[in-house]
């Protein structure tokens, strides 16, 4: 009996710790609105763009920096279980908070801190528009940075169903293993027409794709106002390249953050087995001696 | 036209078309920061325009008249920037922790380079006249030296990108952006900038060749047109309005400068001719004026800079002021090698008078302090020499 009572002790905590607060995928700005003062909402904005934040953000929302606080600062991962517990600690985020992010950028960096989170065991909502909406709707921003008590929250250990590394990527492109791979570059980088978007820095020595990538522009997904396209559009949208769900998938970009956003899609709005492979092309580009798909042909020549 | 046109309706015409423009921008997609620039710089013209606000000038009258009211009105920007600033950034940056700083704040790296470029860009300043900003509004006033030292300031600008790469591997790459609230905390650096300003406010006073008072006017109609639109504002009215804007406009937008739109112009058309390296080392990662590859055609410096000569323009024409004079070879050579100098100081230095000093000290910058000191030892050199040979600089 004892024993018995001291393991449903030992469940409960691992639901608590492990599975937190399970959100709607997305939320309307109407509806941040109305719930911004639930003292178990908590809004956190990830904007790239300096100074974006502290000009006006979402009252009461706290600021998540992505170079820093949604990424190890020295090596290339994601953050640390540890900065990224004492951050939420900070913030005052509960087992039982419902977490809504948002962000410059069409919602890019957001949908990455909603990847982290998921990561560390915390299903986040999507502020549908992000920013962008938010503004364009002329709703309220706030200055002033908020404290909020610290919270004891423990993170579980990462969870690496949601995210491909290298080693599993190429497995997938030389037949070893079976999954589904999205491009969700632009059309220019997937045939190898160009290394990488103009004006960005990080690049790859090889131009094209991982063999076996279907390519589905993030944009595709998305409607003109920033918000997404209806869950059963998005549905066709992949069926019509064969992504229905049926097998494991995995979504890559150039450095991982907008293959986030169509991970966002595929994984929490229709409940496929996805990963986000977040080393993406600025890796499997680089990468020796790998099978690389390049219609364009385009040659590095180091200008 | 007829003086009573020229001093009264072109300056409405003038503010009106800066009105309707920002009324305009602000309906554009992603125009808010646009609109608010152009009114920014607006106002930030009228006032330097109307408060005589020369960091040259003021700094001459002093040491050649020791008439310390136009220094005041800067000792006076400082002062109240300082706290006007504190109490932005003490909201965004609650807690000053290592490695963060406050968002866009100029807090330039602080070395030897920044030291020379401040030194370069005081003796610029005191061979062409006035600093950048005055240049600016000076532009509005007629003055015959300004446009060659505009001109002279996009050579300057071109030379600094040009020396940029091996300035940087050499000193820049190792000069530290100090902020001060990361040492002595906001308490610590409120006081201390305010107790250094005071200091200098000290000293003016001291040293004052005590200047005539202005004459008394009348509060009717005719009296306060007078003071408003003629005479000279009064320095702790122009100083408290400078330092006004410089928080408001950090609040808003980013801070006060008026290099970054010229820089950029200069950088991308020097990128796009093949005649600037392709990288300059760290550049677009530093604080300050930051001058970058331009993507469209209006930024919020340049619609900052465009607010500030169409309103000084506006205003110098109410005051009777606007006096054109056909430029002699000495007004082109001194506008031109002043704004060389002045141009490399503000690409190398990362701002000018008003981007790196007033902006960098109201930020808790010590980058902003140490161009203080360099400008000035500058000024003095060059008032020196020009004296020493017989040259005094021309009027402002």
């Amino acid at each position: 009996m004892n024993f018995l009572r001291r393991a449903g002790v030992l469940v409960g905590a691992f639901f608590m710790v492990g599975a937190a607060h399970a959100a709607e995928p997305l939320v309307t700005a109407d509806w941040l609105q109305d719930n911004l003062e639930k003292p178990d909402v908590r809004v956190f904005e990830v904007s790239v763009d300096t100074g974006v934040y502290e000009r006006g953000h979402i009252p009461g929302a706290v600021h998540l920096d992505w170079h820093t606080e949604l990424v190890d600062p020295t090596r290339r991962d994601i953050a640390s279980r540890e900065d990224f517990e004492k951050k939420l600690r900070e913030a005052g985020v509960t087992a039982d908070t419902h977490v809504v992010l948002y962000g410059d950028n069409n919602n890019w960096f957001a949908a990455w801190g909603a990847w982290v989170f998921n990561v560390y065991g915390i299903e986040a909502s999507l502020l549908d528009g992000g920013r962008k909406l938010w503004e364009a709707k002329g709703l309220p921003l706030d200055t002033a940075a908020p404290q909020y008590a610290a919270s004891e929250i423990v993170l579980p250990e990462r969870n690496d169903d949601l995210r491909a590394r290298f080693t599993e990527v190429l497995d997938i492109a030389e037949g070893r293993k079976q999954a589904s791979l999205v491009d969700i570059r632009s059309n220019d980088e997937y045939i190898g027409k160009v290394f990488a978007p103009e004006g960005v820095k990080e690049l790859a020595v090889r131009a094209g794709h991982i063999p076996g990538a279907e390519n589905v522009p993030w944009g595709s997904i998305v409607q003109e106002d920033g918000t997404f396209k209806p869950a059963e559009e998005i549905k066709a949208i992949y069926a019509a390249k064969g992504i229905d769900g049926s097998k494991p998938i995995v979504t890559y970009c150039r450095i991982g953050e907008r293959s986030s956003h169509t991970w966002f899609a595929l994984k929490r709005i229709l409940g496929y087995d996805v990963k986000n492979y977040d080393g993406s092309w600025t890796e499997y580009g680089n990468a020796v001696g790998v099978p690389v798909v390049n219609v364009a042909g385009t040659v590095w020549t180091g200008k | 036209m007829k003086s009573g046109a020229t001093r009264t309706l072109a300056p409405v015409v003038l503010l009106s078309g800066i009105a309707v423009l920002a009324w305009y921008l602000h309906g554009q997609p992603g125009g808010r920061d646009l609109s608010f620039s152009l009114l920014a710089g607006a106002a930030f013209g009228i006032v330097l325009q109307r408060g005589r606000f020369c960091f040259l000038c003021n700094f001459r009258d002093f040491v050649e008249k020791r008439d310390p009211r136009g220094l005041l009105a800067i000792v006076v920007a400082l002062a109240a920037g300082v706290a006007f600033y504190h109490a932005v950034m003490m909201a965004w940056v609650p807690v000053p922790q290592p490695g963060r700083l406050p968002p866009n704040a100029h807090i330039g790296p602080v070395g030897p380079v920044l030291a020379f470029a401040a030194l370069a860009f005081g003796i610029g300043m005191a061979i062409s006249g006035s600093c950048l900003s005055a240049h600016l509004y000076r532009l509005g006033e007629g003055s015959p030296s300004s446009p060659f030292a505009l001109i002279g300031a996009g050579i300057g600008f071109f030379i600094g990108f040009l020396t940029w790469n091996p300035l940087f591997t050499l000193a820049i790459y190792a000069s530290p952006a100090i902020w001060l609230p990361h040492r002595l905390g906001y308490t610590g650096t409120l006081l201390v900038s305010l107790a250094l300003i005071a200091v200098i406010g000290l000293l003016l006073l001291r040293f004052s060749g005590n200047p005539e008072p202005a004459a008394p006017s009348r509060y009717d109609l005719r009296g306060t047109a007078g003071k408003l639109f003629v005479d000279r504002w009064p320095p702790v009215t122009t100083g408290l309005l400078v330092a006004i804007i410089s928080a408001i406009a950090y609040l808003r937008v980013a801070p006060l400068g008026v290099t970054a739109e010229l820089g950029s112009i200069v950088r991308t058309a020097g990128s796009a001719s093949g005649l600037l390296p392709d990288t300059l080392h760290g550049l677009d990662l530093l604080r300050g004026c930051a001058t970058v590859v331009k993507q469209t055609l209006l930024s919020a410096n340049g619609v900052f800079v465009l607010g500030l000569v169409i309103a000084s323009f506006a205003a110098a024409l109410a005051g009777g002021q606007f006096q054109p004079r056909r430029p002699t070879n000495r007004d082109v050579g001194k506008g031109l090698a002043g704004g060389i100098l002045m141009g490399w100081g503000a690409m190398t230095g990362l701002g000018c008078t008003v981007g790196v000093l007033l902006s960098g000290i109201h930020a808790g910058a010590v980058s902003g302090w140490v161009f203080l000191i360099f400008c000035a030892l500058g000024a003095w050199i060059g008032m020196t020499v020009s004296r020493r040979l017989g040259k005094a600089a021309p009027a402002a």
